[in-house]
C-alpha cells in the first residue's frame, strides 16, 4: 500500500484534491490510499516523524502560512525522513521558483490551483507517478549519493564511467558520459565501498570494470566510453587479473 | 681547463639556485607549499644540469665568460618555464611572468649573501656552509615577508589582467635580466664599495615588489571602480523595473474597477458560468501582467550581496538586450558566502559569460539562474541552451575553445579561484539541447 499524505491550509482545494484523488484511485484499483490529510506541516510532520520511510507520495502547498515552514523546506523535511517520496506541489501561478525546487528537492511535478482544471491535473499527476513508481520497481537501479553543500545527488552507478583524484586534496571527480562532478571525498574510501565493479587502474584513477572499452598500452591510456584515463602498471595487471588474462 | 671541483660546485650553485627559485614560486603564485605541487620537481634537475653542461661547451669553444652568463640566464629562465607550465599546468606568460619574479627575487638574495660572504674572510668550508645557512635564512625570511605584504594574492591579481599579461610579462623579463646583470657587475665592483652595491640591490628589489603591488593596486581599483559604475547602472535598471509595476499597478486599478462593475452587473443577472469566466480571466490577467514582473523583482531582490547583484543583473540586462530569454530563481534571500565577494564575481562572471555565448549560437537561446541559500552555504546553477557543438569533456584544458585557438572559455580562471576554497564544489553536466554549471560554496560539509 503506497501513503498518500496531503498538506495545504485552505481546506477547500485540499478535500478537492483529497476527493478527486480517492476518486481516481477507486476508479484504477489501484493499491494507494490517502494517508493522512494535513492543513498545516506541523500535523503531517507529525504523521510521519518516527515511522519507516513511507516511499509516500506527497502533495504539498508551496505556499504554507506557517512561521517555520515554507513548502520548500517541508519539501526538505520530507525527504530526509523519507528520502524516496515523491514529491507534487500545489500552487497558484506564478508565485514558485520552479526550478529551485525542481534540481533540490527533485520534485515530481506541480498542480497549479486553478478553479476548473484542478481535478484533471491531479488525476493526470497520480498516472504519471503511478507510471513511474511501476517502472522503478521494474527496473532496480543501484544509486550513488554524494553530497554537495547542503544537496544530496543521485547518480545511478551504471552511468559512472570513473573517478579521479582532483588537483585539489580530498576532492574527487566523478565523470558520467555527460556529467563531472566534484565532491568531497577520497578513492580508497570509494573502491572500498564500489567493491569488484570497479577498478583501480591508476592511484588518482578508479573506473568501471565494465565499461572499458580498450587499453592503450603504447600511451598508457584507457578508452572508456569515448573519454580517456590515465592506466599504471598495476591498474594494466589488475585489469587482466578481472577479465581472465584478455586485455 | 677547470678542474671537475669547479664544475661540480657550480653545478651545486645553479641546483641551489634552482631551489631557491621554486621555493620563491610559491610565494609569488600564492600556492601552499605542498608535497602534491613538488611531485614533478625531480624533472627540474634537467635544467641546472643543461645548463652546466651548456657552461662547459661555452668555456670549451672559449666564450666570455659575460656573453656565456647571460646566455646561459635565458636557457634557465626558458627551462624553468617550460617546468612550471608542464608540472603546475598553468599557461606559458604567466608561468614566465612567475619565473622572471621568482628570478628576481633570488638573485637579490644572492646578493645577501654576497654580503655575508664579503664579512667572512677566506674560502673555507666552514664559510661556505655558513653562506648557505645565511641563504636559507635569507630565503625564510624574504618568503615570510611576502606572503605576509600578500604578494603573491597582488602578483596574481596583476596576471589575471589578461589583456595587458605580455605587457607585464616582458616587463618582469627586462627586470629580471637587468637584475643578472647587477649582479654581474658585482665583479667589478672594488670591495670597499661591495656593502654598498649589495644594499642597493636590495633596495631595488624592494621597489621592484613594491611596483608589483603598486600596480596590482591600481588595476584592482580600477576593477572596483568599474563595478561601482555598474552597481549604479543596474540600481537604475531596477528602479526602472519598479517604475514599471508602479505604472502596472496604476492601468490595472483603472481596469479592476470596470471589471468588477462588470462582474456585478453578471452577478445581479445571476449568470453564474460568466461569472466564473470572467473571475479566471481577471486571475490570469493579473498574473500575467503583474504576478510575473513582481515574482522577478522579488527574486532580485533576494540577491543582497550588491556587488553579486550589480553582475547578475548587468547579464540579465545584456542578455535580454541580445535576445536571450532568462530567467532568474533566488528563493531565499542570500547575504553572505563563505567565498571572497570579488572571487565569486568573478566565478559568476565567466560562468554567465559562457552561457551567453554558448546560448547565442542556438536557435531558440535561453540562460537559467539559480541562487539558493541553505543551511549557511550557497548554491549556483547557471544552465544555457547549447547546440551540442564542442567537446565538453576539454572545456576545461587551458586555452581550449570551441571556436579555435586564443579565446579560452575562462574555464581555466575560474578553477585557479576554486582551488583557494576546498570548500567548494563544482559540476558540470550536459545534455543534447543544455549545459548546465554548478557551484556550491560552504555550506555543511
Amino acid at each position: 500500500m503506497i501513503g498518500i499524505f496531503l498538506c495545504d491550509d485552505d481546506n477547500g482545494v485540499r478535500l478537492r484534491i483529497q476527493a478527486a484523488l480517492e476518486r481516481k484511485i477507486f476508479i484504477e484499483g489501484w493499491d494507494m490510499a490517502v494517508a493522512c490529510s494535513a492543513d498545516g506541516p506541523r500535523s503531517l510532520l507529525k504523521a510521519i516523524e518516527g515511522k519507516e520511510p513511507e516511499h509516500g507520495i506527497y502533495f504539498l502547498d508551496v505556499d504554507l502560512k506557517d512561521e517555520n515552514w515554507d513548502g520548500f523546506l517541508l519539501g526538505k523535511e520530507i525527504r530526509r525522513l523519507d528520502p524516496h517520496a515523491v514529491l507534487v506541489y500545489i500552487t497558484g501561478y506564478g508565485d514558485l521558483a520552479y526550478k529551485t525546487f525542481q534540481y533540490h528537492l527533485e520534485a515530481f511535478d506541480y498542480i497549479v490551483k486553478d478553479q476548473d482544471l484542478l481535478e484533471g491535473a491531479v488525476c493526470r499527476c497520480l498516472e504519471d507517478v503511478w507510471m513511474r513508481l511501476a517502472e522503478e520497481k521494474r527496473v532496480r537501479e543501484e544509486i550513488f549519493t554524494l553530497r554537495a553543500g547542503d544537496v544530496l545527488r543521485h547518480i545511478p552507478v551504471k552511468d559512472i564511467l570513473f573517478f579521479e583524484s582532483a588537483s585539489v586534496s580530498h576532492h574527487v571527480l566523478l565523470h558520467t558520459a555527460n556529467s563531472w562532478v566534484d565532491f568531497l571525498g577520497s578513492l580508497n574510501e570509494l573502491e572500498k565501498q564500489l567493491g569488484e565493479r570497479f577498478i583501480r587502474v591508476h592511484r588518482s584513477y578508479l573506473a568501471a570494470a565494465d565499461k572499458i572499452d580498450e587499453v592503450d598500452l603504447k600511451r598508457g591510456v584507457l578508452r572508456i566510453r569515448g573519454r580517456e584515463c590515465p592506466v599504471s602498471r598495476a591498474g594494466k595487471a589488475l585489469i587482466r587479473q578481472k577479465r581472465g588474462g584478455v586485455l | 681547463m677547470m678542474s671537475l671541483t669547479y664544475w661540480l660546485l657550480s653545478f651545486w650553485d645553479t641546483l641551489a639556485g634552482h631551489m631557491i627559485v621554486v621555493f620563491y614560486l610559491f610565494v609569488v603564485m600564492n600556492e601552499r607549499v605542498t608535497l602534491r605541487r613538488l611531485k614533478k620537481a625531480p624533472a627540474l634537475l634537467l635544467s641546472p644540469l643543461a645548463a652546466t653542461a651548456l657552461a662547459f661547451a661555452m668555456s670549451l669553444v672559449g666564450m666570455e665568460d659575460r656573453a656565456k652568463y647571460t646566455i646561459i640566464s635565458c636557457v634557465i629562465l626558458l627551462l624553468c618555464t617550460l617546468w612550471l607550465t608542464w608540472a603546475w599546468r598553468i599557461c606559458f606568460w604567466r608561468a614566465f611572468s612567475a619565473v622572471c619574479m621568482a628570478g628576481i627575487l633570488q638573485t637579490s638574495t644572492s646578493a645577501v649573501v654576497q654580503v655575508i660572504f664579503s664579512l667572512i674572510p677566506g674560502y673555507s668550508f666552514l664559510s661556505y656552509i655558513t653562506a648557505y645557512l645565511g641563504l636559507a635564512l635569507a630565503c625564510r625570511f624574504v618568503f615570510n615577508l611576502l606572503n605576509k605584504l600578500r604578494f603573491g594574492v597582488y602578483f596574481n591579481l596583476l596576471l589575471e589582467d589578461k589583456a595587458n599579461l605580455r605587457q607585464t610579462t616582458a616587463l618582469l623579463f627586462w627586470l629580471e635580466m637587468s637584475m643578472d646583470m647587477f649582479l654581474m657587475l658585482a665583479g667589478g665592483v672594488e670591495e670597499d664599495y661591495m656593502t654598498l652595491y649589495s644594499v642597493l640591490v636590495v633596495v631595488l628589489e624592494a621597489l621592484m615588489v613594491w611596483m608589483v603591488v603598486y600596480l596590482a593596486r591600481r588595476f584592482d581599483d580600477q576593477r572596483k571602480l568599474q563595478v561601482q559604475r555598474d552597481t549604479i547602472a543596474q540600481q537604475q535598471l531596477y528602479e526602472q523595473k519598479l517604475e514599471e509595476i508602479r505604472r502596472e499597478v496604476r492601468a490595472f486599478r483603472h481596469d479592476y474597477k470596470n471589471l468588477l462593475a462588470g462582474l456585478a452587473q453578471q452577478a445581479g443577472e445571476g449568470d453564474l458560468d460568466a461569472l466564473c469566466a470572467a473571475l479566471s480571466r481577471l486571475d490570469a490577467d493579473f498574473d500575467r501582467r503583474l504576478g510575473e514582473k513582481i515574482q522577478a523583482s522579488t527574486q532580485i531582490g533576494n540577491l543582497r550581496i550588491p556587488q553579486v547583484r550589480s553582475l547578475l543583473l548587468g547579464k540579465l540586462a545584456h542578455m535580454g538586450e541580445k535576445g536571450v530569454e532568462y530567467r532568474l530563481e533566488a528563493l531565499y534571500p542570500i547575504e553572505s558566502v563563505e567565498m571572497d565577494v570579488w572571487d565569486l564575481v568573478r566565478c559568476l562572471g565567466i560562468l554567465a559569460d559562457n552561457a551567453e555565448e554558448a546560448a547565442l549560437e542556438t536557435e531558440r537561446p535561453w540562460v537559467e539562474i539559480i541562487v539558493l541559500a541553505q543551511g549557511g552555504g550557497a548554491y549556483f546553477r547557471i544552465a544555457n541552451s547549447w547546440n551540442g557543438k564542442g567537446e565538453p569533456d576539454k572545456f576545461w584544458e587551458e586555452g581550449y575553445s570551441s571556436k579555435g585557438p586564443g579565446r579560452g572559455t575562462g574555464l581555466d580562471s575560474y578553477r585557479n579561484i576554486l582551488k583557494k576554497y576546498p570548500q567548494t564544489v563544482s559540476s558540470t553536466s550536459w545534455s543534447s539541447g543544455a549545459f548546465m554549471q554548478e557551484l556550491t560554496i560552504g555550506g555543511r560539509p
